[in-house]
């Protein structure tokens, strides 16, 4: 019995002993963290921190990959019990709030700002002044479909310079719906349960319509914006396409375009590679149509960033300057298909230089990407968004919906004393 | 012979230790951490310090309100009444409070106003799949119970694949079962247009407020009658046979042997089965986290479901604890009360 006990309590000292060797505290480990992505990206991912610690032997990378779906979560636990990770990856909207948390600090004390210039906004977190994340690539949104669909009901093919506008766009969906040979002519997305999604996704139509989702001048409230005439608009647009049948709710697959169910897919960049192999060069990428007030797109899309309680500042910025190096920035958009976050990089690619079939990927993140509200009341902003944006879809009274969010958004911020800073840290 | 440090149910209190500890650890202290959470306003990212707030979050949660609206009468002798957010965003008393229900009683409508309605609806939601799952889920275990019970050939075979959706993960059941519900690609709906000629209207099972519930209710019996069919397979084996042959003796129909030889017999596990039951039902999570995540228009959102979405997703994790220690209450009157109504009619008899 007492053999039993003594050994028990051995186990049990052992097991806290290996806890000890926590993410951040080590002197020859760097610890490095990043979200779930697709097969390729990890793979150029993997390949990128080997060309770093290959020619480093005063200390070892220990990279680890944590489910996107579950990723916020791990942050705020490992957050929490004070054990992040040296370098992690955020998404891009999240920067303020875990700068607002004091989880990050700022690059641009660790890395010459000069080493930044050449790097596209979206690309860069920013925020009150300082840069606290960087990103290899953008993504971006767009409308796909094929030659022959449109050619099947005459309708213009949109440009940069000239996009669908509303009527048009609608025209086309109105037309493709009447040819009988779709249920529904367009794939919006709706069928992924992700506040920030929503968020990436349909925001930025709300910002065509002339609306948006926080006073953008002081970020302190939602009402009259989120819940303003253009935004009414905006919901009688989306509520229609569902119910006149344009969209459907919830598509079974993401493979809806490919396999022929709907005309129109609004997608990302990501899903190029999979469409041009199927439909070669029958495959449009096209602009999102232009609401009223110009085009927009989502900005800003995975990025890196340091922990503040990393005690390897050093070895982590080196990271961070590796990463960004034009020929680093310039294999992971080769590999994965994301528009690099330079020109130069852009350049030294086949898909993305100037005249390469995917040009018009970086040319829209330049010209259109809107970034989203820069403030830690971001999450907030984007469940409420969410679940407006799913109610409308379903039918709840527009104005029911958005009076909705831009309560949910105002309690927020009233509830958190205006995301103000802490007076002192509590550590 | 027990030695002697073993007497006084000391030897009890040693092996009762482990099961103890962990009960403590995972349940008692996270459990008395949440009613103080409910107390203050703690978020789960945020560098300010947390504040006590007494009662504010009970008070956010549980708030209502009656609100008395006079109606215009137009000309046509047609009564309007004036939006009801437009009137409580406008009220400084009002405007915490949001539409819950309404009333229309001649020229005046009573509009229930709730601070919180969305965890009033996912009340009333719970409420509703606890009573449409119980009888169906029970009734389609003791159903297949009886049928695995009744000798024919393969029974075992049908044990088993009747039990099999219980050790499925809830979660794999579910995504299958979203793409069965899809509207236009499901297989239900593909099955129900076969059975009627291609008439009738696709119904978009997960995409309608009124079925999304009652689909929901489906998969979950579904999902979980396996498991209470083998509790009922138990019961009906204590059944003694000479019952069933003195009643066939006296010349008692099938369904005379089933209601009056059967269903007393199964009385204590249909009890106990219902209790379960009841316990899971007040549970639901996975399903609509996976299927629905409580649409559409809050038509499936469940109160753990929406514990969850405040906690942890909305990060305001004294308000999702406020929503757990609210429910906690109520969920424990309810089984004090089953427990007393169960314990007076075996007293009864």
């Amino acid at each position: 019995m007492r053999r039993i006990l003594r050994l028990s309590i051995g186990t049990l000292l052992a097991s806290t002993a290996s806890c000890t060797d926590k993410p951040g505290a080590g002197g020859r480990v760097l610890h490095v963290w990043q979200h779930q992505t697709g097969p390729e990206e990890a793979a150029a991912n993997q390949q990128m921190i080997a060309r770093f610690a290959a020619g480093r032997h005063n200390f070892v990378v220990n990279a680890q990959t944590i489910p996107q779906g579950s990723y916020p979560q791990s942050i705020m636990a490992a957050a929490m019990a004070g054990r992040l990770p040296c370098v992690l990856t955020v998404d891009s909207p999240m920067v303020p709030a875990f700068v607002w948390a004091g989880h990050i600090r700022p690059l641009d004390t660790l890395i010459d700002r000069q080493a930044f210039a050449s790097i596209a906004p979206p690309a860069l977190g920013q925020y009150q002044g300082h840069i606290y994340s960087v990103g290899q690539f953008d993504a971006a949104l767009a409308i796909f479909t094929r030659r022959s669909t449109l050619a099947q009901i005459h309708a213009r093919i949109p440009t940069l310079a000239q996009p669908w506008t509303r009527a048009e766009f609608d025209d086309v969906l109105r037309k493709l719906k009447a040819t009988g040979r779709w249920q529904v002519p367009l794939d919006l997305g709706t069928r992924e349960p992700n506040p920030n999604w929503w968020t990436y996704a349909y925001s930025p139509m709300l910002q065509s319509f002339g609306g948006d989702l926080i006073d953008r001048k002081t970020n302190r409230t939602a009402d009259g914006v989120i819940n303003g005439a253009p935004a009414r608009a905006w919901a009688a647009w989306f509520h229609a396409l569902f119910a006149n049948e344009w969209a459907r709710r919830l598509e079974p697959d993401d493979q809806s375009l490919m396999r022929g169910r709907v005309a129109l897919a609004y997608t990302g960049n990501w899903r190029a590679p999979d469409l041009e192999k199927a439909f070669g060069n029958d495959l449009l990428i096209l602009p999102p149509p232009d609401f009223g007030h110009g085009v927009a797109i989502g900005g800003g899309s995975w990025q890196w960033a340091v922990s503040s309680t990393c005690t390897q500042p050093a070895q982590a910025a080196a990271f961070i300057r590796h990463l960004i190096s034009t020929p680093e920035i310039a294999a992971m958009a080769t590999a994965a298909g994301m528009i690099p976050a330079t020109e130069a990089a852009a350049q030294r690619t086949q898909r993305f230089r100037k005249g390469g079939d995917w040009r018009v990927f970086y040319d829209m993140s330049r010209a259109f990407a809107r970034p989203r509200p820069a403030t830690p009341a971001f999450t907030a902003i984007s469940n409420a968004w969410y679940h407006a944006a799913r109610d409308i879809m379903d039918g709840t009274d527009p104005r029911d919906a958005l009076d909705d969010a831009a309560d949910a958004i105002d309690q927020s911020i009233a509830d958190n004393n205006g995301y103000a800073p802490a007076a002192e840290k509590t550590k | 012979m027990t030695p002697r440090w073993a007497r006084k149910g000391r030897l009890a209190f040693l092996f009762g230790t482990p099961a103890m500890l962990g009960l403590i650890t995972f349940l008692v202290i996270p459990f008395a951490m949440a009613i103080a959470l409910t107390l203050t306003n703690q978020k789960l990212l945020s560098p300010q310090h947390v504040q006590a707030v007494g009662l504010a979050n009970y008070e956010r949660l549980l708030g209502l309100k009656v609100m008395r609206q006079d109606g215009i009468a137009s000309s046509d002798g047609h009564v309007t009444f004036p939006r009801i957010r437009d009137v409580t965003r406008s009220s400084p008393t009002l405007r915490p409070y949001r539409p819950l229900g309404a009333m229309t009683w001649e020229s005046t409508r009573f509009v229930l106003l709730a601070r919180d309605p969305v965890f009033m609806r996912s009340l009333l939601n719970t409420a509703l799949f606890a009573v449409m799952v119980v009888p169906l889920q029970c009734g389609l275990a003791l159903g297949l119970a009886l049928l695995v019970n009744a000798g024919l050939c393969g029974q075992r075979a049908f044990r088993t694949i009747y039990f099999s959706p219980v050790v499925m993960s809830m979660v794999v059941v579910a995504v299958i079962w979203a793409f069965l519900f899809n509207r236009d690609l499901g297989l239900v709906n593909q099955a129900l247009g076969w059975l009627s000629g291609g008439q009738g209207t696709r119904i978009d099972w997960l995409g309608n407020p009124a079925t999304a519930m009652p689909a929901i209710v489906i998969m979950s019996a579904w999902q979980g009658a396996g498991l209470q069919m083998l509790i009922f397979l138990a019961g009906l084996q204590a059944i003694p046979t000479e019952l069933y042959d003195a009643a066939r003796i006296d010349g008692a129909t099938p369904l005379q042997r089933f209601v009056h030889v059967t269903l007393p017999g199964l009385s204590n596990t249909i009890a106990f089965v219902v209790v379960i039951t009841t316990i899971a039902a007040f549970g639901l999570f996975t399903q609509v986290d996976v299927m629905t995540q409580g649409g559409p228009a809050n038509a499936t959102s469940t109160v753990m479901f929406y514990a969850i979405e405040r906690g942890v997703r909305d990060q305001d994790i004294a308000y999702g604890s406020t929503v757990t220690v609210v429910y906690f209450v109520l969920i424990a009157t309810l089984a004090i009360l089953q427990q007393r109504f169960f314990a007076r009619r075996a007293g009864a008899r």
